[in-house]
Formats: C-alpha cells, structure tokens, sequence
C-alpha cells in the first residue's frame, strides 16, 4: 500500500486537519466527534446533518456549507459513526433557534442503528428539539447485501442533500423538508461499476480482490459484492446495462425531465467520467428523457477505487428549483 | 416488595462484574459464538467492555443514570457487530430511566430492564423466543418482577432467583432454532447449540449475584 499517511489510524483526523484549516472562514472542527459545523449558522432554518462513513469524500465532510449540509460527524472509513457522533452533532446544531434537525442516514444497518440510538439519546436530553429522518436507499443493484437490509443508500445521496437544504433554507417546516427527502429519495436510482478495489489506510490491504481483466457490476461504496463479477467489456456494453438497470427502476415517460450524475468512485479520471457521461446522455435521448441537470465528477466515493456510479433523480418544477439553488462548500460551487 | 434498595456502589459493582466476565470470557464466548455464527462475539464484547474498565474513572458518576450512560457510549463505540447498539441500548435505556437516581428499589430495575429489552427488540428486530439475548433478559425481568410482587424476601435473594431463571434459559433455549442474528443463518442447524448471548447473561447475572453477596 502507497499512501499519503502519517499514522494510519489518525487518517481521518488528520483529513479533517485539513479541511479545518483550508475552511477557517466557515468551518468548525470538533476532532474528538469527527464533527465539522457551519462557523456562522443560520438561524430559525431546519438544521441538516449526516454521518456515514468516511472514504467516501467529498461526502460528508466536504459538503458542509450553505446551501448543504449544516454539520456532518462521519465515522472512521467505511464505519457508520458512533452514536455519541450523532448525539454529540445534534446538541451542537441544537444550540442555535431552528424550526428542527434532520438526521439524514444511509440506509445500512450500522448507520442506522447508532443513528437510532443517537437520536433517542439526544430526544432524552434535549426534549423540546424536534428531529426529523431521511433514510436514503438509491442503489438498484442488489436487495440486500453485505451490510444493509434492503437497498443501500449511495451517490444518490448528493440530491436529497441539495433538495431538502434548498428547502430548509427557504424557510420550510421540518415536516416538509422531511416530505421533500422522502420525494427525492423515492425519485433517485443508482448502480456501480468498480474497476479495482481500495484499500482503507488503518487496514493497510485492498477490500476486496478483483483480476485485471475483472469488474464488479454493481458494486457498493464499501466494495460490498453486487450482481456478478464480470470481464472487462467497451464502455458502451456497460453503460447499456448500468443504465438499463437504473432507469427501468422507475416508470418513466417521454419528455419526463431528469438530473444525471457521473459520480467517479476515486480512481477514474474526469475524461472517462465524461466519456461516460455521452454514453448516458445518448440513451437518456434514446428514451425521451430531457436532461435538465447534469452533475459529472465526484460526489460519494470509495477511496481510490477506479469505478463510476449513474444516478438519475427525476425532477419536477419544486426539485428542479431545489437543485438550482445556490449553494456554497469547501469543495465544490453547485 | 423489598424493602432494601441498591445503592448507587452497588450498581457500580454490577457493571464492573459484568465487565470482568465478558473480558474473562472473551475466548469462551467466542468459541460459543463459532459453532453457528461467526467467532467474533466473545472478542467484541470483550473490546467494549475493556474500553468500560479503562474509561471508568473519568465516567460522569454524578448519578446511576448518568454513569450507565457512558458507559452505554463506551460500549457502543468499541464493540463490533450488531452487539455495540444492543449491549449499548442495555445501558442506554437503564441509564435513561435511572437518570439522577443514586439508589434503586426492584421496581425500578423492573421498570428499566423492561425498558431496555424493548429498545433491544426495536434496534436488532429481535421477538421473545427467537433464541437471542433478549430471551435471557426477559427471564431475568420476569422473575424480578414476580419476586417484586410478591413482596417477599431480600433484594439479593430475589437477584439470585433471576439469575437461575437466567442460567435456566440457556438449557431451555437450546432445542431452539435461532432466528435472530449470525446464528439464523444456520436454521434448523441451530437446534441443540447454545445461543452465546444467553450464555453470557446467565454467567453475568450469576456473577453479580456473588459479587453482591461477598
């Protein structure tokens, strides 16, 4: 393993050093949670935050700004956070006047359990703080898998995040901004493809083993095994079936606008994303499906892994708007 | 009822020997756990548990509740599987519903032990009778209550009467077929095996009942 690494165990905080002191102006740091908050925040707005793992930047912790996440408390790599992350998170968001907090978690059994009790703690503590839940579970290509039950939560993601801080930054109730999350959750389809495995910095060995000549055809953002592994094929066999999976998930009509994403998984350069990107636009054409937003780049990630996910997230006039909003984090103007 | 109550040092012993055979245990209940499941419990436990002993001292001790709470904190944090949030929910829904208590009469062990078997059967999905650890606990719980109603006899001898109760399950639930957790995977396999959950409540609450006793 060749990394960028001072003491592999003290990746993710050093990671977080980083973004602290690149941020100063808009960021705080709070290194014993893993938390990251917005240094100037905004008051009588429904607060968002969310966990995950790490590994996957730049979620989450590189998303938190306006018009985004409010805060974020990521476990360790590809580990849900432990539930004082999330109760710890919660107290912080809670000392500013909010209209409620929304805890928005992926849908993995971990996460969702320390989430679960999270949330339970800080309602004991914090009695008169409402907190809502967006659970997220994009992912076409298995049901069930390594660590969830039912479908994982994936780059998908990116656009409940975006739609339901635009809603929360206009000033909408927690139970709307909640009504929004579940509308795009509902709306968002993903799959991936992964090239090679990464290797976590405190393991010191890839996730998983996969040939030269291999690709794994639906597979997590923890390298979880998907549908099959798979020969190397052109580009355009897999974007058929990768988008074939995705978009037959949901009926679709001619004229139905949409937003598509590109996500690399870490590994890929920007001109396959995009090469990608033509295949995927040619056959949304195909179909009928007008792309309104399109998104190529990296959004949700698996360390180095080579690989790319497709989302599509169909839209209507409201989630349109909500994608159109302004928006400013460390990383990324949307 | 009773008339005695447990005080906030004895409810300090009970955690700690708890801690001591989880951590005495840690190859035991592994090995346990590596007849149907996937060998790790007996470690993981164990890890968490540590964790409990060599944070002790820095634990808010203020009240039973809000020492109960750190260490449902130390144990979810370092305890791996799905054996973090539900050893964690132990001590979280106890230390809930002891927050500010610095003693405890049996009605409210009743009342947080029940408390805590719920939010268990809520977090892991778990039903009475599908061979987990809630099994143990809800044996537990209803012998403490049946001692509570009774008014009869001492605090000790009503905790030792739970932890047979407790020690009795393992042999009852053992011609069970797990449902619940790694060991489901196995099925009708699970017949004749120990669940090591069960097991490990069993041996906590027969350990606590001598380490009260001493």
């Amino acid at each position: 393993m060749k990394k960028f690494v001072d003491d592999p165990a003290l990746f993710v905080h050093d990671m977080f050093e980083g973004i602290y002191l690149a941020n100063q102006d808009t960021l705080e740091w709070v290194p014993e949670y893993n938390i990251l908050y917005r240094k100037n925040m905004p008051q009588d707005k429904v607060l968002i935050m969310q966990g995950s793992g790490s590994g996957h930047e730049p979620a989450h912790s590189m998303i938190v700004g306006q018009g985004m996440l409010d805060a974020c408390c990521p476990g360790n790599v590809f580990a849900a956070p432990p539930m004082d992350y999330v109760l710890e998170c919660t107290k912080i968001l809670a000392r500013t006047p909010n209209k409620g907090i929304l805890h928005l978690i992926n849908n993995y059994t971990g996460d969702r359990m320390a989430w679960d009790m999270g949330k339970e703690m800080a309602e004991a503590e914090l009695p008169d703080q409402e907190i809502g839940v967006v659970i997220v579970n994009d992912d076409v290509a298995v049901q069930d898998s390594l660590y969830t039950v039912g479908r994982r939560g994936v780059a998908g993601n990116f656009f409940v995040i975006k739609a339901c801080a635009a809603a929360a930054e206009q000033g909408k109730s927690l139970a709307e901004v909640v009504a929004v999350g579940e509308k795009v959750n509902g709306w968002i389809r993903s799959m991936g493809i992964a090239l090679s495995s990464c290797t976590p910095p405190a393991k010191g060995t890839p996730i998983f083993e996969i040939g030269d000549d291999e690709i794994e055809v639906g597979v997590g953002i923890h390298g979880e095994p998907g549908r099959r592994r798979d020969k190397i094929r052109p580009a355009s066999d897999i974007m058929d079936e990768v988008f074939t999976a995705v978009a037959n998930d949901l009926p679709y009509e001619a004229g139905d606008r949409v937003a598509v994403m590109i996500n690399g998984l870490g590994g890929t350069p920007i001109s396959e994303l995009y090469l990608l990107y033509g295949l995927a636009a040619k056959r949304c054409a195909e179909r009928g499906l007008v792309i309104a937003k399109n998104y190529v780049g990296e959004y949700c990630t698996s360390l180095e892994m080579q690989g790319f996910s497709l989302t599509l997230c169909k839209l209507d006039e409201e989630i349109e708007g909500y994608l159109n909003a302004p928006a400013a984090i460390p990383i990324r103007v949307f | 009822m009773p008339m005695e109550t447990l005080s906030q040092a004895q409810v300090d012993t009970v955690v700690l020997t708890m801690a001591d055979v989880a951590i005495q245990n840690e190859a035991h209940f592994s090995e346990l756990d590596g007849v149907m499941g996937d060998a790790d419990f007996g470690v993981s436990l164990a890890a968490g548990f540590k964790v409990v002993k060599a944070n002790w001292a820095s634990f808010d001790h203020s009240s039973i509740g809000s020492a109960l709470l750190d260490v449902s904190k130390a144990i979810t944090a370092n305890t791996g599987g799905t054996s973090g949030p539900v050893w964690g929910t132990l001590f979280m829904r106890t230390g809930l519903a002891f927050r500010g208590r610095t003693e405890l009469t049996l009605t409210d062990i009743v009342t947080g032990l029940r408390s805590a078997i719920e939010g268990i059967m809520k977090r892991g999905g778990a039903q009475l009778g599908d061979k987990t650890l809630v099994d143990a606990l809800d044996a537990i719980a209803t012998s403490l209550a049946d001692s509570d109603a009774s008014g009869q006899g001492t605090l000790l001898a009503a905790f030792a009467k739970a932890a047979d109760a407790a020690y009795a399950m393992r042999e009852t639930s053992k011609g069970w077929i797990a449902k619940r957790g790694r060991q489901a995977n196995t099925g009708e396999r699970s017949i004749d095996t120990y669940d090591p959950g069960i097991v490990a409540v069993g041996d906590m609450a027969q350990a606590i009942v001598t380490a009260l006793s001493a």
